[in-house]
């Protein structure tokens, strides 16, 4: 009940709400015409179907007549025999056509749903990092799931009934027709209240819900916060105040319900006499006309029968509507996502980047959206097999350049370069090769340990991943784990200890073996025996790699070949260790209140001795 | 004849909170089984309905109104065919028009009745069944507030809340359900006579198809069960990788995964694919059997009846009514079957909730509880004994002798499970001790009226609870009429008159989960403010400044100063600063006092209390890394 995620209030927006305009409706109903067409025929042939099924259906009071005017009015047994015999088989076609609707609708739509949900999520995944940041994880979620469910449910079960039903109203106002127009245009007298009062019925219960569910979003928080808050309440004595707040929103609650049940009580009782009217009527009318032989009475009871296929269709087409309507607006949103341009697209004619090569970070000016620059003209050369930490303070720049260098993002101006080829004009494929980010926390997917550290690349044999484990000495540390590398890894790594994610992190990386390895060195604390495990890690896995690192302890930047210190979007200074410290400038200075800093005590103090 | 009757309240659509699918949606209730409920065992199916029935017992009007124009209805609808045979049979074959008039006339007055009694009897079904659960809600509720703490401690919120929210909309479901069934059971009593009466071959060739009918409802619901709970995990599952594809989208990009992603999304598309096959495939066995089956009965009519009216022995009209009659059998015959599930699983839920309300609350008022004496405040432990699990369980606190003077500041140090918090959770009476006494100004804890206790003790907890209102509201809480000076003296005190200050709305901004967030060390002010506001004799603070930041505590202290200066005050701390505060320390270690003295004679005295106070600072220090590491 209470599911996180999603906009609006407490309880999430409700489809009820989300409504398409006309002109929408009409591009989005285009759209999947256009989605559709390569399942045309299927289509078609459900439609046969369905056609077919509801022929049999509606043969049945018209068979009854017949029986009527042709056997029990002119007593005639074989006549009788010939209509009871004919409604038999039809109604046994009927169902066995029922069943193949049922089936081929089935076949079509969920097949894609399918596919919808594939494309959607590939475009998902093709997206750039700057979409991931822009949108809440939750209102993607929901792309994939409540909304494509939503459409899950008109697919198993409105959808056909939609449709019959359209077409068992049409076929019932034809077939009366066509028995006799008069007695038609009589009973069908009794058709557009039910039409006006079902329309009024939907609109005001829509609106009537919606106030249910925030009156139920309310009475909930209320409770929620009351048992919460229980130790707090009882502390002060206020447990009979509590409870009489609580007594406002659930009495309330009880007065939004009561208005819906207000609202069918209106309704209901107007679609039951109407049915009732039209027998009246065509038992009036229609008897007037048998007597002035204009119809038989064959054909008024026909007509009492079809009265069913008039009233039903109505009140059904009515409460389905909302639930084509909730699927509609599902598609626009998808159609909207998939119409999201990627931001990191691969060029036509793109090359892959050489195997090995220098970084050439050119002239960069970088700034996010439409914001002021975040990077101003940084140029930094990393030769291949240098070792590089970016440092200086929180928003500076150093994540940015980062994800600059692994084309997260595209420079504004200037270039990155990998061994001569810009990062614009490489094949995607081979980027994502040549170049590995490690980010700051180790991510768990679900599956073992194994499956995730596969996730560098997922052509790997167990061998392959044994093999990068062990290069990164990391052979016995796995093996303490519950089931070893088998260890099915739960909840996002809940059963594993941050350290433990860092390191199927970095062997992930090691299966990747990258030629130039970004890396976010994590900021939390690890506990001290992991601490060390990571950190031999991730020496192997930086030997004989280019690397730049973003780093957040000294000692990793002290242990670097050279550092950029980014401050202000700018590269204020450049060099190795000894040299920026003999400048005495900001690295200077970073160091000097690095070592003073009281929570450096366990680490960074140690480090330097 | 009248439609079939409109869509039942196996899902009432709109009257039913939970349940969003348009109601007259062709297919039984295939709701998802109460897996994660526990076992409910027949005794509290039993307990369920008695509950139901005691709450139901006051409305009974409603029911009585219910049942009455549910009579009705069904005398009315049935009386429709018959009406309409009649003008066949009597008017329009003889050629009568008169008399086809005056049936006509008297179809629609049936018709009249029918509709009014119908609007009558669901208003009464719904309206009976909100007031039911509303009312037991409320009752849960107002039950759950006096209930103990160790009630709480063990109970959680998320089970609670099922029991004040599905549990009860299971509840409301079949109190709805069971007058209009009533209703629909009449309805179909009537029409098998009707059919009986006038011809019994017919009426055994309709009875012969219509209960498969039932059989085939209930074998599908049971079938298609599992493969809708299947269904269910597949998409839980897919949605699971979607979540942690965008959750976790930087290691995704990171190293090039987007492909190894899509192909697992596929694959989980594809089991939906095969799962909602399943499901379609099982409707696709079922419900043009629904269609059918009826149908069957309607040719039986058309055939056996149709010689009967050749051979003389029926009239004509009634084959015609009889057609009618079929179609009214086929909502009760199928709502059975529910009926019968949908009981099941309200009792169980109702048992549920009677469980919870047979749950005594354990800390009551004794008979001649008295008012709480004057006096300075003095508490007192005599050889308190007290463990969580009850007598035998696990002691926490283990021959505890404790005093402190009225007016005095206590400050109790000892490390995790050394009893500090318990013993601040005895004084306001949250528990009772399984032996010895605690004493208030002379008097056993539980000789006093529970509520006069605890306006006396303004206790201070460790995790900050604070109401989605107003900061007025929540200072004021224990007195809601204060006035506005008052709630600033108490901010003031305790140092949250600043941040109070420079809020958007000031005292009126509304804070909580839908409201302005505060830090921890605010709420902990706010929490200090609630306290001191109740102006207690005995205030208690349970590590309640360890959120605010180091470089503005000091603030509250000389704020707490004041407040500590005229009552007796308990401070559970690890800081030395606020250790300070204190006139004296106890150092408490296996639910003893080990030591006891000033601050600076302990940390010189006592080896064991530099030990917990270094534990102590160690653990705040990780604490703090971990919430600055966030840029």
């Amino acid at each position: 009940m209470m599911r996180g995620g999603g906009g609006g209030g407490p309880f999430g927006a409700h489809a009820v709400e989300e409504k398409l305009s006309r002109d929408d409706a009409r591009r989005v109903m285009r759209r999947l015409a256009r989605l559709l067409r390569p399942r045309r025929r299927e289509i078609g042939f459900a439609l046969f179907l369905l056609v077919a099924q509801t022929a049999c259906l509606l043969a049945g009071p018209a068979l009854v007549r017949y029986g009527i005017d042709h056997g029990l009015e002119d007593g005639n047994a074989a006549n009788l025999n010939r209509a009871a015999v004919t409604y038999l088989v039809l109604a046994f076609v009927g169902a066995a056509l029922g069943r193949a609707v049922i089936k081929a609708v089935a076949r079509v739509g969920e097949t894609f749903l399918r596919d919808l949900r594939d494309r959607v999520f590939r475009h998902l995944m093709s997206l750039g990092l700057d979409f991931f940041e822009r949108e809440p994880t939750g209102r993607l979620v929901s792309r994939m799931t409540s909304d494509i469910d939503a459409m899950q449910e008109l697919v198993a079960m409105g959808l056909v009934m939609f449709v019959q039903n359209g077409l068992i109203f049409l076929g019932a106002v034809t077939v009366i027709f066509l028995m006799s127009w008069k007695l038609a245009l009589f009973t069908l007298v009794v058709v557009p209240p039910v039409m006006i009062a079902s329309r009024w019925f939907r609109r005001e219960s829509n609106r009537a819900y919606l106030e249910v569910r925030d009156a139920i979003g309310q009475n909930l928080s209320t409770l929620q916060e009351g048992l919460a808050g229980v130790r707090v309440v009882q502390a002060f004595g206020r447990e009979r105040a509590v409870s009489r707040r609580f007594r406002g929103t659930n009495e309330a609650q009880y007065d939004a319900h009561l208005e819906t049940v207000r609202i069918s009580a209106r309704y209901f009782p107007l679609v039951e006499f109407s049915g009732v009217a039209g027998t009246a009527l065509i038992i009036g009318i229609g008897g007037w006309f048998v007597s002035r032989d204009i119809v038989t009475v064959g054909t008024v009871a026909a007509f009492v029968l079809y009265l069913n296929n008039l009233f039903e269709p109505v009140q059904q087409l009515s409460q389905l509507y909302n639930l084509v309507q909730q699927s509609g607006a599902a598609l626009q949103k998808l159609f909207e996502l998939l119409d999201t341009p990627t931001s990191i697209d691969e060029r036509p004619g793109a090359v892959d980047l050489p195997a090995t090569g220098a970084l050439q970070v050119e002239h960069v000016t970088f700034g996010y959206a439409d914001g002021a620059p975040v990077l101003l003209d940084v140029s930094l050369p990393v030769m291949p097999g240098e070792r590089v930490a970016l440092v200086g303070p929180t928003g500076a720049g150093k994540s940015t350049l980062a994800k600059l260098v692994a084309r997260f993002y595209d420079p504004r101006e200037g270039r990155v370069r990998f061994g001569g080829v810009d990062l614009r004009d490489a094949t995607l494929r081979s980027l994502r090769e040549r170049i590995v980010v490690v980010p700051q926390e180790g991510f768990l997917f679900a599956g073992t340990v194994r499956d995730n550290i596969r996730f560098g690349n997922a052509d790997a044999t167990d061998d392959d991943v044994d093999a990068a484990v062990a290069a990164l000495g990391l052979t016995e540390r796995f093996e303490a784990l519950a089931e070893g590398l088998d260890t099915e890894v739960r909840e996002r790594g809940s059963r594993l200890s941050a350290g433990e994610r860092q390191l199927v992190s970095l062997a992930r990386a090691a299966l990747a073996d990258p030629t130039l390895l970004v890396l976010d060195e994590a900021t939390s604390n690890l506990d001290p025996g992991t601490e060390q495990t990571v950190e031999h890690a991730l020496e192997r896995l930086m030997e004989g790699r280019t690397v730049v690192v973003i780093a957040h302890r000294l000692t990793t930047a002290a242990r670097a070949d050279r550092i950029a210190v980014v401050d202000d979007g700018r590269l204020a200074e450049f060099g190795t260790h000894d040299e920026l410290l003999t400048r005495e400038g900001r690295y200077a200075s970073l160091y000097a209140a690095w070592v003073a800093a009281p929570t450096s005590t366990t680490s960074g103090v140690a480090d330097l001795q | 004849m009248p439609p079939a009757e409109p869509p039942e309240p196996d899902k009432p659509g709109v009257d039913e909170s939970g349940v969003d699918e348009p109601s007259g949606v062709d297919e039984p209730d295939v709701d998802q089984p109460d897996v994660d409920q526990p076992d409910v065992d027949r005794e509290a199916r039993r307990a369920g309905w008695r509950l139901m029935g005691e709450t139901i017992r006051p409305q009974r009007w409603w029911v009585v109104t219910g049942v009455v124009a549910g009579l009705l209805w069904t005398g009315a609808r049935v009386t429709v065919p018959l009406l309409a045979a009649g003008a066949i049979d009597n008017g329009i074959l003889e050629g009568d028009e008169g008399t086809v008039v005056r049936y006509a006339i008297a179809i629609a007055i049936v018709g009249i009745v029918q509709a009014v009694c119908t609007g009558l009897r669901r208003y009464s079904a719904f309206r009976l069944s909100l007031r039911v659960t509303t009312n037991l809600r409320e009752r849960l509720f107002t039950h759950l507030q006096r209930l103990h703490f160790a009630f709480h401690d063990e109970a959680q919120t998320g089970q609670l809340m099922a029991r004040a929210n599905s549990d009860l909309q299971q509840v409301q479901v079949v109190v709805v359900l069971l007058p209009l069934a009533a209703a629909s059971l009449l309805t179909m009593l009537a029409v098998l006579v009707i059919i009986l009466v006038k011809s019994l071959g017919l009426a055994v060739l309709v009875l012969v198809t219509l209960p498969f009918l039932n059989i085939a409802a209930t074998r599908f619901t049971r079938r298609i069960q599992p493969v809708s709970l299947e269904l269910q995990e597949e998409l839980a599952d897919l949605s699971g990788v979607v979540e942690e594809s965008v959750a976790g989208v930087r290691a995704v990009k990171g190293f090039g995964a987007e492909r190894l992603q899509a192909a697992r999304l596929r694959h989980e598309a594809d089991s939906v694919l095969d799962r909602a096959l399943a499901a379609a495939r099982l409707r696709a066995g079922f419900l043009p059997l629904v269609d059918l089956l009826p149908t069957l009965s309607l040719v039986a009519i058309l055939w056996y009846g149709g010689h009967q009216v050749l051979n003389g022995d029926l009239e004509l009209g009634y084959l015609v009514a009889f057609n009618s009659y079929v179609l009214m059998l086929i909502w009760p015959l199928r709502m059975m079957g529910m009926l019968l599930a949908q009981a099941s699983r309200s009792s169980a839920a109702a048992g549920r909730v009677h469980e919870v309300l047979a749950t005594e609350p354990a800390i009551v008022d004794v008979t001649g509880a008295r008012t709480l004496p004057d006096g300075p405040g003095e508490i007192r432990f005599e050889g308190v004994r007290f463990s969580y699990g009850g007598v035998g369980g696990p002691p926490v606190l283990d021959g505890l002798d404790l005093v402190v003077r009225g007016g005095e500041a206590v400050a109790l140090v000892g490390a995790t499970g050394s009893g500090k918090t318990t013993v601040a959770r005895l004084v306001p009476r949250f528990y009772d001790v399984d032996d010895g006494r605690v004493l208030l100004d002379g008097v056993d804890v539980r000789a006093v009226k529970v509520r006069t206790l605890r306006r006396s003790v303004g206790i201070v907890f460790e995790d900050t609870f604070l109401f989605s209102d107003s900061v007025r509201e929540n200072i004021a809480f224990a007195d809601p009429e204060a006035p506005l000076d008052e709630v600033e003296r108490a901010a003031r005190l305790a140092g949250a008159d600043g941040f109070v200050a420079n809020l958007p709305d000031g005292y009126d901004t509304v804070i909580g989960e839908h409201g302005f967030s505060l830090s921890g060390g605010q709420r902990q002010r706010l929490a200090i403010a609630r306290a001191v506001l109740a102006d207690p004799r005995v205030l208690i603070l349970d590590d309640a400044t360890s959120s605010v930041d180091p470089t503005k505590e000091h603030e509250i202290r000389s704020a707490l100063r004041e407040v500590m200066a005229d009552r007796t005050t308990l401070i559970i701390a690890h800081r030395p600063a606020t250790i300070a505060l204190a006139d004296r320390v106890v150092l408490l270690e296996g639910g003893r006092v080990v030591a006891e003295g000033r601050h600076e004679e302990l940390l010189e005295s006592s080896l064991r209390y530099r030990a917990v106070l270094a534990q102590a600072e160690a653990e705040a220090d990780a604490v703090t890394a971990g919430t600055r590491a966030d840029g």
